[in-house]
Formats: structure tokens, C-alpha cells, sequence
């Protein structure tokens, strides 16, 4: 197959036409798009954000696997630079977050991953299990008695952040906080923010920084059983292992990672079993099932449908020389359904043999170190939703509207009748 | 060519043909070798690659550098004195023979 495609590659050459096409914020069309645009074009460039797109899987992994030729750099940069003032005012705001996971290179990555994986790592969030449970029971005991409800708003959106601060060490977190918080911030560095949003945004993003300064101060002083006091405990004052400003990195980044991805991720994997309801029944009758369809809900409706790398040389991908310092923009979301690699790939299957090939979590060096929590707070989900609401269908005739963002998809609501 | 025995988690074996230089958990992966899951493709990151080695074979290898040592503690398998990261074991001709258990779970 991949020798066909190569072939209609060359014959059209750089698919100009496709580029226009593209259209990198919105949602609703882009997988449509994609399954029409992969067979024909590997990579095409988008005049509209000023970026290669790479479409297949294959193509995908070597970026991602390459980090010596490909820099992570511009990971968490927003799409649209900001203007001075909003640089300016964070400057004075003594926002001094640094890139120290997702968006840094090695070797700097290198050490710094080392350590913070000592923490996020399987072993420790298993020790969460029961909390996480008995959290997601304590949301869902709220909506029991309804007929309906919007699961976003009653569970998907808070839960993640509850379950970071818990990470961090803080039981209860004002729900509030969490909304006003993380409202904007992906939206200044994904999206097409307005004026307005960036102002607001950068005084919520400082607001947070604040948070996490004073929450790494407090830890300093006492020490408790969290993921700021193990970075302190393992930087025992050596800059050479971490300097503070890292770890306060490390504690803002967390949230900014764990929260809207799980929420996103969420309510995809939770749409799509309710917009199958066969496939619904099938994890009701066997539970024993959820952590496949997790895998499945993440491969067919990835939270995260693109990534960014720039070229550190002149690069060839997918047969197109990219001159170094290109912008490149890995569509994970069309990889993901990448039909040399996945039999009937727009097909929802939770009984699917290899939906944990996805590269919804990336892959390489950067691969996400908060995957098996992702995967254990979506897997208790589906298991106390499964279980305590076996019969939910979907509110019929509903919009589904989208996050406008380049990387970053989910529903805004997601209306179920609770009870059938 | 370099036969490796991998003990499967249903007990069952499976033997697979491996050339000089690729990575164990390369071959596993390009042989479908169930259980190896090696989420990051090599780069010492996410732990899901593990496997144990019979013990004379893990003694011939010696003891993992540094970083897997520590990765090591955190995989979702229990750690034995013989477990290693497949991605960090390079296929050559003496490890002929070795017989391999994939862990209960990666995950």
C-alpha cells in the first residue's frame, strides 16, 4: 500500500491545494479531512499557521523518535506570538515558568525526566486507586437522582485537577479555581485568543504561577508525601540536580498537562461509546473490556490530535525537504487512524486488537510521563460510570462543539440522559 | 542466526529468529511478541518493555548502567534481580539460546 501512495504523492506534488484546505482550529471536519488527505498527501504545508503537516504514522514516529534532528522546543509556544504588553506584564508578574519537560531538549531534558519520573510513574499512581474512586463516586453520587446531566460539567471537567492536586498534595481544591484557572490557557497558546482573552489569560496564568510558588515555599517549610516535596527532597539544595525555579516549573506544568487532556480525553472516549451504543453494552456486560476501550477511545478520538517540532537541520520528511528551522505540525489524530497500520481505522471497536499503538500519548523521548494516570483515571471512569449508569444514552440532537485550539479536542458539553 | 525463547504470560513459548544489532525489545516488537509494549521506541522512558532473564544469562550480562537501574524500580511487574529494559539489551550471537519472561503486566 505504501508504495501506491508514494507513488501519488510524487504525481501531485506539494498539495498546495490541500494546505488551503486545512483548516487548523476547527474540529468538526478533521478526521474527514484527514482520511480523505492521507492517502494522497504524507505532508502538506498550511499557509494558515505556517507549518508542514505530516499525516501518516510512519512519518509521525520518526519525528517523534528523532530528537536530535527534530528540537521540542517550540512544544508549548503559542501558535500566534504574543504581543509585548502580554510578555511585558507576565515579566512584572515575575512569571518566571521555565520549559522543563514537554517543550526542552536533551541533556536538560534528560536529567530533568529522571527525576520527575522517579514520581510520575505507574508504581505511585496506583497507590491513588481507591481516592480516585471514591473522588468520581463523590461527583457522581451528586447526580445520581437526575435524568440528566451534562458529564462535563459534573465530573469530566474538575476530576483531572482534583486528581492533580491530590498529586501536589492538596485534598479539596476550590472547584472554582480550577475553572478560572485553566478557562484561557490553552486557548493563549493553542488557539486564536482575542485581546481580551490574552489579558484575562495572562492574569490567570500569572495567578496560578503565584499558586505554585507559594505551594513549592510551603512544602520547603513542611515537608508532606507529594510531588513537590519528593522534587525538593531529591534537589536537597543542588542546583546541579534541580535548581527551584525547575520544580516550580515541574508543579505549574503539571496541571497545565493532567487536567484539559484527561477532561478532553474523557468526554471523546465517552462520547463516542454513547454514539455506539453496541459498543456501549459491550463494556457494560464485561467490564473486563474498559481498558481496551480506553486504548480504543484514545486512538479513534485522540484529546491530543497534533504536536509541534521544529527542524534542527535540513531535514527530509515523508519525501519533503524541510529546510532547518521549519515549523512541523504531527497530525497524531490522523496517524492515529492510519489505515496502513490499523484495520478499519474509522471504525469504533473496543474489542480492536492494537488501539494502544496509538500515538495519542507521543512516542520517543517526550512520550507522556503522565500516561498511566490518564489511563487509570479514564479506566475507574468508565468502570463507576458502567456500573452506576449502565443504561445512559446521549441527549438526541445535541451540538457538539468543539475546543478551538490547533492540538487540543473535546467536547464543550456532553448532555446524557442518565438512566436511558 | 541468534534464536531467543520468549515464556509468554499464558505460559506458552514463543521462539523467535533475531539478527546482530537491533535491540531485543525491536525484535520483540517486530515479531509481535505479546506483552512487550515499549510505548517510548527505546528511549529509556516509560518502563513498558521489561522482562526477566534466567539467571545465567543474567549474570552474562551484568548489571544495567545507571539510568535503567533506577527505571527499573519503577516498572508495573515486581523487579526480580534478573529483570531488565529489553530496549536496553543489544541482540548479539552469544545471547543465543536465552530464555526470556515477559511480565504479567507492563502497565
Amino acid at each position: 500500500m505504501s508504495d501506491d501512495r508514494q507513488e501519488t504523492a510524487v504525481a501531485s506534488c506539494p498539495f498546495q491545494s490541500i494546505g488551503r484546505e486545512y483548516a487548523a482550529f476547527e474540529h468538526e471536519p478533521m478526521y474527514a479531512f484527514f482520511s480523505r488527505v492521507r492517502p494522497l498527501a504524507p505532508i502538506f504545508y498550511s499557509d494558515e499557521i505556517g507549518y508542514w503537516v505530516v499525516t501518516r504514522r510512519v512519518d509521525a514516529l520518526t519525528a517523534l523518535r528523532d530528537h536530535e534532528r527534530f528540537s521540542a522546543e517550540i512544544a508549548t509556544q503559542p501558535v500566534q506570538p504574543w504581543p509585548q504588553q502580554i510578555t511585558g506584564y507576565l515579566k512584572q508578574r515575575n512569571f518566571t515558568n521555565e520549559a522543563v519537560q514537554v517543550a526542552c531538549d536533551p541533556p536538560r531534558h534528560t536529567r530533568i525526566r529522571q527525576i520527575a519520573a522517579r514520581f510520575l510513574n505507574v508504581r505511585q499512581f496506583s497507590l491513588y486507586e481507591e481516592q480516585f474512586r471514591q473522588l468520581v463516586n463523590s461527583y457522581l453520587d451528586r447526580i445520581e437522582g437526575q435524568d440528566e446531566a451534562d458529564l462535563v460539567d459534573a465530573i469530566f471537567y474538575e476530576f483531572p485537577a482534583q486528581v492533580v492536586f491530590l498529586l501536589l498534595g492538596e485534598d479539596g481544591f476550590d472547584p472554582r479555581k480550577i475553572k478560572q484557572w485553566g478557562d484561557l490557557r490553552l486557548n493563549m497558546i493553542w488557539g486564536k485568543p482575542s485581546d481580551a482573552e490574552l489579558e484575562a489569560g495572562a492574569r490567570d496564568l500569572a495567578d496560578f504561577w503565584d499558586y505554585t510558588v507559594n505551594l513549592v515555599e510551603e512544602r520547603k517549610k513542611k515537608p508532606g508525601n507529594d510531588y513537590p516535596s519528593f522534587l525538593l527532597e531529591k534537589r536537597a539544595g543542588d542546583d546541579s540536580v534541580l535548581t527551584e525555579n525547575e520544580i516550580k516549573s515541574l508543579v505549574f506544568g503539571l496541571l497545565l498537562a493532567g487536567h484539559e487532556t484527561t477532561t478532553n480525553a474523557a468526554g471523546n472516549i465517552t462520547l463516542e461509546l454513547l454514539r455506539h451504543p453496541k459498543q456501549w453494552r459491550r463494556i457494560v456486560a464485561d467490564p473486563a473490556l474498559i481498558p481496551n476501550a480506553v486504548e480504543e477511545g484514545l486512538r479513534f478520538a485522540s484529546s491530543v490530535v497534533t504536536w509541534r517540532r521544529t527542524a534542527k537541520e535540513d531535514v527530509i520528511v515523508a519525501g519533503q525537504e524541510i529546510p532547518k528551522g521549519s515549523k512541523i505540525l504531527i497530525a497524531l489524530g490522523s496517524a492515529n487512524r492510519d489505515e496502513s497500520h490499523f484495520d478499519e481505522p474509522e471504525e469504533f471497536d473496543v474489542e480492536r486488537d492494537n488501539p494502544r499503538d496509538h500515538l495519542s500519548f507521543g512516542n520517543g523521548t517526550h512520550a507522556c510521563l503522565g500516561a498511566p494516570l490518564a489511563r487509570l483515571e479514564l479506566r475507574i471512569l468508565l468502570e463507576e460510570l458502567t456500573r452506576r449508569f449502565p443504561n445512559m444514552t446521549l441527549v438526541p440532537d445535541q451540538e457538539i462543539e468543539w475546543t478551538k485550539t490547533i492540538s487540543f479536542r473535546g467536547p464543550d458539553k456532553l448532555r446524557v440522559r442518565l438512566h436511558g | 542466526m541468534i534464536a531467543l525463547k520468549f515464556i509468554l504470560t499464558d505460559g506458552s513459548q514463543k521462539v523467535v529468529e533475531a539478527t546482530e544489532g537491533h535491540s531485543l525489545m525491536e525484535v520483540a516488537i517486530a515479531q509481535a511478541v505479546p506483552g512487550i509494549i515499549a510505548e517510548c521506541g527505546g528511549s529509556m522512558a516509560c518502563v513498558t518493555c521489561l522482562v526477566r532473564f534466567d539467571p545465567f544469562m543474567a549474570e552474562r550480562l551484568g548489571a544495567p548502567d545507571h539510568m535503567e537501574d533506577e527505571m527499573l524500580d519503577f516498572a508495573a511487574a515486581e523487579r526480580t534481580e534478573n529483570s531488565r529494559l529489553s530496549c536496553q539489551i543489544k541482540v548479539c550471537s552469544w545471547k543465543h539460546g536465552a530464555t526470556i519472561t515477559v511480565p504479567a503486566t507492563q502497565i
